[in-house]
């Protein structure tokens, strides 16, 4: 999936728990996690549990490229975690991680627990990264508590926007959402064979399951051989992230119960209300605008037509690390089909914009190459305008495009005949919740209350 | 005045033997069990009757305890009895029996039996399958054909060992293919090693998928007297995740329907329970005396479609009906003996009704950790929310503790206007039943719930839109496959 956008995403977790000891469960992580790759591209890890404990399968690098086959039909286990991570770390912190005292479990999370070194320094653990000492602070909470209270204890400590899944070497699975709400968690299940919890929903649909319910805000799962249990933690606020929506997750997921396609074609039917144009042809940037441009042309009448096609292995170009290599994903990506757009009046949608390069290139090759007439570009997403708290890497707001230029500026910089972005009203309209239960923090600067610890 | 012997010990036979007790006739009610159920035992007693406790599947324990109480008839709870042909051994010792005849409930036992009846006297929802005497023909019919299919011991093992698997995905069909021969293995040597009362020992059958319901109906082998559609919820824990169960709970009404099923798919279900108990008399020349039901699922092949059959009640469902039932249990039995059941109607309230089942920790797949824990059951506090409550697996000691015995603890029965108020009312009365020793119980709070209905009729639409289609282009007991470089398939149902 190509965008503007120039940050890491974070990461994608799954849980596999099967109430049989027959599966064999690491190709089955495989497969959800190649679902989620869209959530992070740098390292990727698979923790089994069996009779004689834990196995772990982590790399750096794409889910395909780090898993053999030969050894994943080896790995051996009915219980198993995974996690797709965009954070590049150190060997040691490469999702999942491992904990092996006091309570021997393995751990990977999505998002940011802001206080995490406040919380380590009081429960005295000390360990290198986020990821590697709230495991450890777990795994003692398990010790004392028990698993379920363990899980719990630790959501009412940890301020943030995170999700996190564990594995213990006895066989129990913790599956839990921050108070907040803000990062996503599902689950579902496998008739009698076994219980799911992903990222998105589109790693369960993958894997063959069934998508059950979207996990609540504060909620912990425990998965042991012989129950389910649940628990609340009490949430003050809930904030979804609305980023999800515009650009993180696949369009075939649901988030927060919400399906993301609906999202996309809501926001593209807004972006043509609150900005129309006289135009002969609608184009999406491959692939997260594509939506949007559907529902653009739909609503205003104007036919759609397919713009590009990708050269090369289907690369996320927008996390990728420098600004060459997001360049050169882009170029890849993005060869235009001449004549679909050649001598015509062109309205371009794209779901970003950070710094304005990208699109400022594709827009000059529409131009200077290609002999368009206009291009009128349209953004599915309000003006980025500061940094994400909860792990979206935004760039320096010096460089953010949005925060310094008008719109007629932006569209003289990107070469455009007009450029708009999707109002902030407008994303909350297609989203459909109340703008008091979206974190837009980065559209705003305004911040959810859980970042005040 | 009459004496009524009734067989079996959990939920099911208490819900049975409440029937009975509110019979105008005043039977004098007797009982014969594995373990001291409290609640079926107070029930005796308080009509003046006695209870046995001794092994219920041994045919001469069962005769002795009917010949001791001098009762008129029996009535048969569970089907292992009628396996061990409980019903034959009490009809030769002269006492009547509601209850099917070894024959007969080999419409239950025998998985394979059961297929083949239908398919010889083409009954309609019916489905492909294989039956398998040798393990090594069922591992090669595994590895080399099998793809979503239903893998099931050939006899009914206490609905344990059923798994099913939809093989879809083909990258993922290598471990789904190991699962399907590991678990072939584990019917022959875990599930079916206790059974030698029958040849085949594994069923494969076509994988289908569709809302389930229970159709329960007293025979006398002539008439068919089907009761309301009940639904019971097999997953173990909320939102359908978990292991299978014997049921976690169910639901029924308003009135005979359910909210997902026709009254059309609801005749057809009746039919097809018809046609069934008339081939078995033309089978074996003896009539079906008892209760038949059929565990049903609106499937894309036929719509209302025959997964299992019960020579007997569900447990749960028997309890969404019988508290209910406007006839009088004492009269259908007599009726059912003397084969003159055309002359009974049954009726009943417009009301839905919710069962909730309470189960210990450790049921389904650990019963060792579930069993022994001392039980409280506040039946007055139950009472007062007007519900009733079925002691289920509980064995009461001659000291007068009640202890679990692994399986469901009880069964807290609901009615309402609708089924989400009905499971409202049940789920109030949950906190009612304890464990003394601390050990945890775990129910199912969703069933019933406005959630989880919307989702069965989503489901119910989903499928009929599908049976509807191929009613349409004549494909109902029919299928057409194309395979490659074999051309062209048809298979006749």
């Amino acid at each position: 999936m190509r965008s503007s956008w120039g940050g890491r995403l974070l990461a994608g977790v799954i849980g596999i728990y099967a109430f049989d000891k027959l599966w064999k469960m690491a190709r089955f992580t495989y497969y959800g996690l190649l679902a989620l790759q869209n959530r992070g591209q740098e390292t990727a890890g698979i923790v089994t549990c069996h009779e004689d404990g834990l196995s772990e399968y982590k790399g750096r690098n794409t889910v395909d490229r780090v898993f053999l086959e030969e050894k994943l039909s080896s790995m051996r286990g009915w219980l198993a975690i995974g996690c797709v991570d965009a954070e590049v770390r150190h060997e040691e912190s490469i999702q999942p991680v491992i904990v092996n005292k006091p309570v021997k479990l393995a751990f990977c999370m999505d998002g940011k627990a802001l206080n995490w070194r406040e919380v380590a320094a009081k429960e005295g653990v000390s360990a290198e990264g986020d990821v590697n000492v709230i495991a450890a602070i777990l795994s003692k909470h398990i010790d004392k508590y028990g698993p379920l209270d363990g899980a719990v204890r630790l959501l009412e400590i940890l301020k943030g926007g995170y999700c996190f899944v564990a594995l213990t070497e006895k066989g129990e699975m913790i599956a839990a959402r921050s108070p907040s709400g803000v990062k996503p968690l599902v689950i579902g299940s496998f008739g009698f064979d076994y219980g799911v919890v992903a990222s998105e929903s589109c790693a369960i649909d993958v894997i063959g399951a069934d998508y059950k319910a979207d996990v609540f805000p504060g909620e912990v799962y425990l998965f042991t051989p012989y129950s389910i249990e649940k628990a609340r933690v009490q949430s003050d606020e809930v904030t979804y992230c609305s980023f999800e929506y515009v650009y993180l997750a696949r369009p075939d997921s649901y988030i927060n119960d919400i399906s993301v396609y609906e999202v996309r074609m809501r926001i593209g039917e807004v972006l043509a209300e609150e900005h129309p144009v006289e135009g002969d042809v609608v184009i999406g940037v491959p692939e997260t605008a594509i939506p949007f441009a559907m529902a653009y042309s739909n609503k205003t009448k104007i036919p759609i037509a397919m713009g590009f096609v990708r050269t090369g292995p289907h690369v996320r170009s927008a996390i990728k690390p420098t600004q060459f290599e997001r360049l050169v994903g882009v170029q890849l990506k993005l060869n235009p089909i001449k004549n679909a757009i050649k001598g015509k009046r062109v309205i371009l949608i794209d779901d970003s914009v950070v710094r304005g390069n990208t699109t400022k290139n594709t827009v000059t090759l529409m131009r200077n190459k290609l002999g368009v007439k206009e291009v009128h570009v349209r953004i599915g997403s309000p003006k980025i305008v500061s940094h994400c708290p909860f792990g979206v890497e935004v760039p320096p707001e010096d460089e953010l495009i949005a925060r310094h230029l008008t719109d007629e500026e932006v569209a003289a910089v990107v070469g455009a005949d007009s450029f708009h972005w999707l109002s902030l009203n407008g994303l909350v309209k297609a989203i459909g919740l109340p703008r008091s239960m979206l974190c837009l923090g980065c559209f705003t600067s305004e911040y959810p209350s859980c970042l005040k610890i | 005045m009459v004496k009524v012997l009734l067989i079996g010990d959990a939920s099911r036979e208490h819900a049975i033997a409440d029937a009975f007790v509110r019979s105008t006739h005043e039977p004098k009610l007797y009982a014969a069990m594995s373990r001291k159920n409290p609640g079926i035992a107070r029930l005796c007693k308080r009509t003046g009757g006695d209870v046995a406790i001794g092994n219920i599947d041994d045919p001469n324990f069962v005769v002795r305890a009917a010949l001791e109480f001098h009762v008129d008839f029996a009535f048969v709870g569970p089907e292992e009895p009628l396996f061990h042909g409980i019903s034959d051994a009490l009809e030769e010792a002269g006492v009547p029996c509601v209850g099917a005849k070894r024959n007969m409930a080999l419409v239950e036992m025998s998985k394979a039996f059961m297929r083949r009846l239908m398919w010889k006297y083409k009954i309609p929802g019916r489905l492909r399958f294989k039956a398998f005497k040798s393990l090594e023909d069922a591992v090669a019919y595994v590895n080399e054909y099998a793809e979503s299919v239903a893998i099931k011991p050939a006899r009914q093992a206490g609905g344990k060992g059923v798994k099913v698997i939809a093989d879809l995905q083909v990258y993922l069909s290598k471990e789904k293919r190991e699962v399907k021969a590991e678990h072939v293995k584990t019917v022959y040597e875990k599930h079916m090693a206790v059974y030698d009362d029958i040849d085949d020992k594994v069923l494969i059958e076509e994988r289908v998928e569709g809302p389930e319901y229970t159709l329960q109906a007293f025979t006398d082998g002539r008439t068919v007297l089907p009761l309301p559609a009940v639904q019971d919820n097999k997953n173990a824990y909320e939102m359908d995740i978990g292991p299978e169960t014997g049921g976690m709970g169910s639901i029924a009404g308003p009135g005979w329907l359910l909210p997902f099923l026709t009254e059309e798919e609801y005749k057809q279900s009746v039919e097809i329970i018809q046609s069934v108990v008339e081939a078995l008399w033309k089978e074996t020349g003896v009539r079906y005396k008892g209760v038949i039901s059929g565990q049903m699922m609106l499937t894309a092949l036929w719509g209302p479609t025959i997964i299992e059959f019960y020579s007997r009640f569900g447990d749960p469902e028997a309890c969404n009906v019988l508290p209910y039932m406007e006839a009088d249990i004492v009269e259908i039995s007599e009726a059912i003996i003397d084969e003159r059941l055309n002359t009974i109607k049954v009726s009943f309230p417009d009301i839905a009704t919710v069962v909730k089942a309470i189960a210990p920790k450790g049921y389904p797949d650990h019963r060792d950790l579930a069993r022994g824990h001392p039980v409280f059951i506040d039946e007055e506090a139950i009472k007062k929310r007007g519900c009733k409550v079925y002691y289920g697996s509980l064995d009461e000691r001659s000291d007068g503790t009640i202890v679990t015995a692994g399986s469901r603890i009880a069964e807290i029965v609901a009615a309402a206007p609708t089924i989400p108020e009905a499971s409202e009312i049940a789920e109030s009365c949950v906190q009612y039943v304890r464990l003394l020793d601390g050990w945890g119980v775990f129910h199912r709070s969703d069933i019933g719930s406005e959630v989880l209905l919307r989702k069965r009729i989503e489901q119910a639409q989903l499928i009929r839109e599908i049976y509807r289609y191929r009613l349409s282009k004549g494909l109902i007991g029919r299928a057409i496959d194309w395979i490659p470089g074999r051309g062209k398939i048809e298979y006749e149902f």
